[in-house]
C-alpha cells in the first residue's frame, strides 16, 4: 500500500487487524503448555491437540458434521442443478418468481428457520433430528446451487447444446457431454461453498441437536460455556488448518474470486 | 426441452422448499402449538412497550447500525486500495480478506475470548505496563459484540465494495485529478457516488447479518448483553415460550425484510435517475 493515502491506509490496517489478529491468538494459545486460556501462553506443548483429538464429544460431533455437510451438499446439488436448468433454459411462466423462491432461504434469518423446523418438524411431527438437520441444511444450500451454477449456465452458450442435438445426440447425451462439463466450475464452487456453510453452521443447527447426533460448532459453543481450557483453541486450530487446505484447493482449481461470485449476492 | 420437463425438474426443489422451509416458517410465525396469531400480536405489543424488551430490540438495532457503519468505513477503503493497487501483494491481501468467510464463525469469534478475556492479551498488556491495577472488563460488553461482529462481517463489506469500485473506470479519477481536483475531492465526488450501489449492498448484508447473528452475542455478550437472537434461543429452549419466540422471530424477520426492501428501493431509484 502506498503511504500517500494515510487515512485510507490506516483504516485498512485497522480492518485487517480486526479480521485476522484474533485468529492468530487462537492458534498461539492452542500450543500452550499451561492449563488455562491466557495470553501470553505458558510454554509450548501439543497436549491440547491430543486432548481435543481424544475427547469423544468433539470427535463424534466432527464425524456427524462432516456426514451432514457431505450429504446435504450432494442433495442440494442434485435438486438445485435440475431446477437451475429449468429456470434458465425451460419455457416456463413466472421464472422470476420461481428463482426468487429458490433464493428465499437467504433472506429469512437462519435462527428463525431453525426454530420453525425444531417446533414444527422435530416436536410437531416427531422427525428425528438428523433428518430435520438434513432438510434444513439442504434448503439453506439450495440458493448457492441455484445462484452459482446459474451464473456459469448463463455463460454457457445454448447453441452448443443445440448443435449437438442437430448432429443427432439425444437430449440426455447432449446435456451430459456438452452442458454439464461447461458447468463443472460452477458446480464445484457451489459444492465447496455449500459444504463449508453446512459444516460451519450454528444458527440453523442450534435448536436441532440431540444426544445422539450433535454438530461440531454447537458442541464447541457448549463446551466454551462450561469450561475455559485451551482444548477448544486446539480444535479451532485444527478446523483452521482444514479450512486453509480447502481454500488452497479452491484457489488452485477454480480460483478464489470465482467462488465468491456466489457469496457476493 | 419438452413442455413438461422443466416442471418435473423444478418439482423436487419446490417440494423441499415447501416442506423444509415455507410451511414450517409461516406456521411457526403465526400459529405455533397452543398459541393463536392474536396472542403473538398481543405479545408483540407488550414487547414494544416493555423497557427490558425494548432495550434488547434497541441494542440489536443500535449495535447493528454501529457495526454497519464501521464495516463500510473500514471495508470501503480496503476495497478501494485493493482495486486501485498494481502491487502483486494486492491479490494476496484480497485473498486474506476473503478467506475468513470460509472459516467457522465459532473459530473466528473464539479469538476474542483470548484477546479480551480477563487473562487475555489486552488485559495482560495493560496490567503488565502498570497502566491499570486490574484488567478491565472487556468481555461480555457491547464493545466486545461490536468487535466480534465487525470481524465477522467486514469481509462481506469488502467484497461488495470491491466489485463496485473495480467497475469504476480508474481513468475517471485521473481525469478529475488532471482537471485540478484534489485527491480527497476526487474520492468524494467521483469514486464514492459511482460505487454507491456496492456500498448499499454492503450495508444491507452487514446489517442483516449483524441483527440476526447468534454466535457473537452468545460468546461475547453473554447473558448480560442480550440481543434478539440470544433472547429467541432462550424463549425456544429454556422457557419454552412459543408466543415470545414467535414474536421475537417476527421482529427479526421484519427487520431483515425492511432493510432488504429499502436497499432494493434505493438501488432501483439509483438505476432510474
Amino acid at each position: 500500500m502506498r503511504t500517500s493515502r494515510p487515512v485510507a491506509g490506516s483504516l485498512a490496517v485497522l480492518g485487517y487487524i480486526i479480521m485476522i489478529v484474533p485468529i492468530l491468538f487462537v492458534v498461539a494459545t492452542s500450543f500452550t503448555g499451561g492449563r488455562t486460556l491466557r495470553f501470553p501462553p505458558e510454554g509450548f506443548s501439543l497436549q491440547w491437540f491430543e486432548a481435543a483429538l481424544t475427547y469423544d464429544p468433539f470427535i463424534s460431533a466432527l464425524v456427524s458434521s462432516l456426514q451432514l455437510a457431505l450429504i446435504a451438499t450432494v442433495l442440494a446439488l442434485a435438486i438445485g442443478i435440475p431446477a437451475t436448468l429449468a429456470i434458465h433454459r425451460g419455457a416456463i411462466p413466472g421464472k422470476g418468481v420461481i428463482e426468487g423462491l429458490f433464493l428465499s432461504p437467504l433472506i429469512v434469518p437462519e435462527l428463525v428457520v431453525g426454530l420453525a423446523l425444531y417446533q414444527q418438524l422435530m416436536i410437531g411431527f416427531g422427525l428425528a433430528n438428523f433428518e430435520t438437520l438434513l432438510l434444513g441444511h439442504t434448503v439453506l444450500m439450495l440458493p448457492y446451487a441455484v445462484r452459482v451454477t446459474g451464473a456459469s449456465l448463463a455463460l454457457a452458450d445454448p447453441a452448443l447444446e443445440e448443435a449437438a442435438r442437430g448432429l443427432g445426440a439425444s437430449p440426455l447425451r447432449a446435456f451430459f457431454t456438452i452442458t454439464l462439463p461447461l458447468l463443472r466450475p460452477g458446480i464445484f464452487s457451489a459444492g465447496l461453498l455449500s459444504f463449508l456453510t453446512s459444516f460451519n453452521n450454528v444458527p440453523l443447527s442450534l435448536l436441532l441437536q440431540s444426544r445422539d447426533f450433535r454438530t461440531l460448532p454447537v458442541t464447541m459453543l457448549d463446551y466454551v460455556q462450561q469450561s475455559y481450557d485451551p482444548m477448544v483453541a486446539a480444535m479451532a486450530t485444527l478446523i483452521l488448518a482444514g479450512t486453509v487446505v480447502i481454500a488452497v484447493i479452491a484457489e488452485r482449481t477454480v480460483g478464489f474470486a470465482k467462488i465468491f461470485g456466489g457469496i457476493n449476492r | 426441452m419438452r413442455t413438461r420437463t422443466p416442471a418435473l425438474l423444478l418439482l423436487p426443489g419446490l417440494a423441499l422448499l415447501l416442506i423444509g422451509f415455507l410451511i414450517p416458517s409461516v406456521v411457526m410465525l403465526f400459529a405455533p402449538p397452543g398459541v393463536t396469531a392474536a396472542d403473538i400480536f398481543g405479545r408483540l405489543g407488550a414487547m414494544l412497550s416493555d423497557p427490558y424488551d425494548l432495550r434488547i430490540i434497541g441494542r440489536t438495532v443500535g449495535l447493528g447500525l454501529i457495526v454497519t457503519g464501521i464495516c463500510v468505513a473500514l471495508g470501503f477503503p480496503i476495497a478501494y486500495l485493493l482495486a486501485r493497487s498494481t502491487s502483486r501483494w494486492a491479490g494476496v491481501l484480497l485473498a486474506l480478506a476473503i478467506f475468513p468467510l470460509l472459516l467457522s464463525n465459532v473459530v473466528r469469534t473464539f479469538g476474542w475470548l483470548v484477546v479480551l478475556g480477563s487473562n487475555g492479551a489486552i488485559g495482560q498488556l495493560l496490567t503488565g505496563l502498570g497502566l491499570v491495577d486490574a484488567a478491565p472488563q472487556l468481555l461480555y460488553t457491547e464493545l466486545a459484540i461490536v468487535l466480534g461482529l465487525t470481524q465477522l462481517f467486514l469481509p462481506l463489506a469488502i467484497i461488495s465494495c470491491y466489485s463496485a469500485v473495480a467497475q469504476v473506470d480508474a481513468g475517471l479519477d485521473d481525469a478529475a485529478r488532471g482537471l485540478g481536483a484534489s485527491r480527497g475531492r476526487t474520492f468524494w465526488t467521483i469514486v464514492i457516488p459511482l460505487s454507491l450501489p456496492g456500498i448499499v449492498v454492503a450495508a444491507t448484508l452487514v446489517f442483516a447479518g449483524a441483527v440476526t447473528a447468534y454466535t457473537t452475542p452468545y460468546l461475547l455478550g453473554g447473558s448480560s448483553q442480550r440481543m434478539l437472537s440470544t433472547q429467541l434461543f432462550s424463549y425456544a429452549s429454556v422457557t419454552i415460550d412459543w408466543a415470545g419466540a414467535s414474536a421475537t422471530a417476527l421482529i427479526m424477520t421484519v427487520l431483515v425484510f425492511l432493510v432488504s426492501g429499502l436497499s432494493s428501493l434505493v438501488a432501483r431509484k439509483g438505476a432510474t435517475s
